[in-house]
């Protein structure tokens, strides 16, 4: 996990109290010397902590972050995606929200500077580069933002409280930009990133159809042909870019950030969505063991779309969620009865957070937030907290109304008629 | 239905054994052909004869016919077979290279789910409707349209899903009291999905007659006897406050608010004792003895 970030960590608080220790003894002060930033460290003896852009540690337990690319999610997420995991969007019903989360992931790399690895079997990738949104830059974005909290507000919530005034001093669920965030940025979906950015950036793109030539012969494998080639493409980057530490480079230490769209759906040859008992069943789980084999040893972050939706089987499902690492689920609205509904009118759809790993921790870093809803308004993707009212309707339907009738069977015939009945006691 | 025109890409076309598809099928054949596109058409199911009568002489000099009904499997070996079996006769269709917009009919989808993976027909499909030039040259812009018949009761949730995320637009027959109906789902790329319902009929010579638009019956309510929860009626409270009761309520002091009349008024010393009176009535039974209440204790 962020191996050579973590060394670089041990080493340079070994050199920090060698340097502070010496430093003690020199002017007779108190050897407790607060750990000053970087730049003071002396250069001599200890190891400079090497920062990479686009990255920070967790205020938690110091896991190296990157940005999802929404500052929203990454807050869901205990402050971001850490190194060398795999993030699983399970997608929504036709693919809409779930590919702008891939785009804003994306995004994300470009504007910090990692070198993206972008894979898909339906779309070439450098037709889905050109169609990242553009950064809100830190003097428009504020603007931009106020614009559109403006449109929804409505003037009762302007009153301040005068009861319950301390609820006030609680933190919003989600903060406005911060003009000098350097971690996590805001996107635009109406602009499209400026193309001299795209270009500036270093991009391998894996676009299986090209991949796949038609006379080859399919030997039988565990693994279907699609993820094979995957995977030696992914390493092949990974160890001629020296993001494993193989290659003995003095450059910049850098990020990768690897993208797969639809995995799982029959155009990577997989038949997981077709038919229940597949063949190669094992197919998708092992290439998500070896990949993540593949993550841990390198200082990259992967994301990964999967029409869940369409997987037959729903053993797979559960053996995907847990070999991934942050599982988010996204479940839209659109042709289901809850778009008519009242209740959810606000809102485009539901978010789950299915996941969240437990890296070297005890304990996961879950929010207490559980019911989330998100919206795509005109530029921008939010996540808010889905507020829903009690349901006050006669014919709410009651779950627990089939326990009493199973226990009432169980009883004896001795018992009272009453006990035996099909009546609910409803207490 | 020039929402399925507008758009190329994959168009499923979703039969039953009410509601056959193969008319409609060749109904959008002939527009195409009438709109001067070149139109292929890959026959599996029906004989080339059948499938051609009906058309008149100038729509029949258009269509290119690839016949895989006669002999599937090139048993006959002789030259007019198609080579490859159906994954051939799919691979060479796209590898095409006459310019201008096309179309190419697959009659039907169900026959080759049933010949090939789904895996290899996906596959197939998405680079049929893609149309990447592997020259590498310019890019394509004339749209293809795939037209593909497939029916539903033939096929599990499975391969029904798989194609159906792969279309571009679904239509699905379906019909009331002899009136025909089609459920269009209109996807585009990044767009939310329409859906739109169209009465139709096929005439004789294969036009198609859009009639008015939905049918007599609306579309079923979830729960027609229950009207959708409005969550602010039968409260206890009111939520609503006219001006008046709105500059009451907010000059109103709350009486845990630490105003600065309330501070004058405690530091204030003064005649606040005589605010701090007890009344007492003296009950019925009470003893207003000023002795010794313990004295008739044996102690």
């Amino acid at each position: 996990m962020a191996a050579a970030a973590t060394c670089g960590t041990g080493a340079g608080n070994k050199g920090c109290t060698a340097a502070a220790a010496a430093a003690a003894g020199k002017n007779n002060v108190t050897s407790f010397q607060r750990k000053g930033p970087r730049a003071s460290v002396p250069d001599s003896g200890c190891a400079r902590l090497v920062s990479i852009a686009g990255t920070r540690p967790s205020v938690r337990n110091g896991q190296l972050l990157v940005s999802t690319g929404l500052p929203a999610l990454d807050q869901l997420l205990g402050g971001g995606l850490a190194v060398g995991t795999v993030l699983l969007i399970e997608e929504d019903k036709y693919n809409i929200y779930s590919s702008l989360l891939f785009k804003y992931f994306l995004a994300e790399g470009v504007i910090n500077g990692h070198t993206l690895l972008v894979a898909s079997a339906k779309e070439d990738p450098a037709d889905i580069l050109q169609e990242l949104p553009a950064p809100l830059l830190d003097d428009n974005c504020k603007k931009d933002f106020d614009e559109d909290v403006c449109n929804h507000k409505t003037p009762e919530s302007n009153i301040k409280m005068k009861i319950a005034w301390r609820y006030q001093l609680l933190p919003k669920m989600e903060p406005g930009p911060v003009s000098s965030s350097r971690f996590g940025h805001y996107y635009d979906l109406s602009k499209r990133m400026p193309q001299e950015l795209i270009e500036a950036s270093i991009w391998h793109g894996f676009f299986f159809p090209e991949k796949l030539s038609p006379t080859l012969n399919i030997e039988p494998c565990s693994l279907t042909h699609g993820y094979i080639k995957l995977l030696q493409f992914i390493q092949n980057v990974i160890y001629e870019e020296g993001f494993d530490g193989s290659n003995p480079q003095k450059k910049q230490k850098n990020i990768l950030r690897i993208g797969i769209q639809n995995l799982g759906s029959p155009l990577w040859g997989d038949d997981i969505c077709c038919t229940e008992n597949c063949d190669n069943s094992h197919s998708l789980t092992k290439f998500l063991y070896v990949l993540r084999g593949l993550l841990r040893t390198s200082l990259s972050a992967c994301i990964i779309t999967m029409p869940t939706h369409l997987i037959q089987n729903k053993a797979i499902i559960a053996r995907v969620t847990n070999l991934s690492d942050t599982v988010v689920g996204l479940e839209s609205f659109i042709g289901s009865e809850r778009e008519t509904n009242p209740l959810y009118k606000d809102y485009h759809g539901l978010i789950h957070i299915r996941q969240i790993p437990r890296l070297n921790n005890l304990i996961y870093d879950v929010s207490d937030v559980k019911d989330l809803a998100f919206k795509l308004k005109r530029k921008l993707f939010t996540i808010e907290r889905l507020h829903l009212p009690p349901d006050l309707s006669d014919t709410v339907s009651r779950s627990s109304k089939q326990i009493p009738a199973a226990s009432s069977r169980l009883l004896g015939p001795d018992c009272g008629v009453m006990a035996g009945g099909r009546k609910h006691l409803d207490f | 239905m020039e929402s399925v025109w507008g758009v190329g890409g994959l168009v499923l076309l979703r039969d039953s054994v009410e509601w056959e598809g193969r008319s409609l099928l060749k109904a959008f054949v002939k527009k195409s052909a009438l709109c001067g596109e070149q139109v292929h058409i890959l026959g599996c199911e029906v004989s080339e004869d059948e499938f051609r009568e009906g058309f008149d002489s100038s729509i029949n000099s258009r269509l290119v016919y690839h016949d895989l009904f006669r002999d599937p499997f090139n048993w006959s070996q002789a030259g007019g077979a198609l080579p490859g079996g159906p994954l051939g006769a799919l691979r060479a269709l796209c590898k095409r290279t006459e310019p201008g917009p096309v179309t190419i009919a697959l009659d039907s989808l169900s026959w080759l789910l049933l010949h090939l993976p789904c895996t290899t027909l996906c596959q197939a499909l998405c680079a049929l409707s893609q149309q990447h030039s592997p020259l590498g040259g310019s890019p394509p812009v004339e749209p293809v349209r795939v037209l593909g018949l497939l029916h539903m009761e033939l096929h599990g949730p499975g391969p029904m899903g798989a194609l159906s995320s792969l279309a571009q637009t679904e239509v699905t027959l379906s019909g009331t009291a002899g009136q025909a109906l089609a459920h269009i789902l209109c996807q585009r790329p990044r767009q939310h999905p329409t859906h739109q319902t169209q009465c139709f009929s096929i005439l004789p010579d294969f036009s198609l007659d859009l009639q008015e638009g939905p049918p007599l019956e609306s579309q079923p309510h979830p729960d027609p006897h229950i009207p959708p929860v409005e969550p602010t009626t039968h409260l206890t409270f009111n939520l609503h406050l006219s001006k008046k009761e709105r500059e009451a309520k907010d000059s109103l002091t709350l009486p845990f608010q630490f105003s600065s009349e309330k501070q004058q008024a405690l530091l204030r010393p003064g005649p606040s004792q005589a605010t701090s009176n007890i009344f007492y009535e003296p009950d019925v039974y009470d003893d207003l003895d000023q002795e010794d209440p313990d004295d008739d204790l044996d102690v």
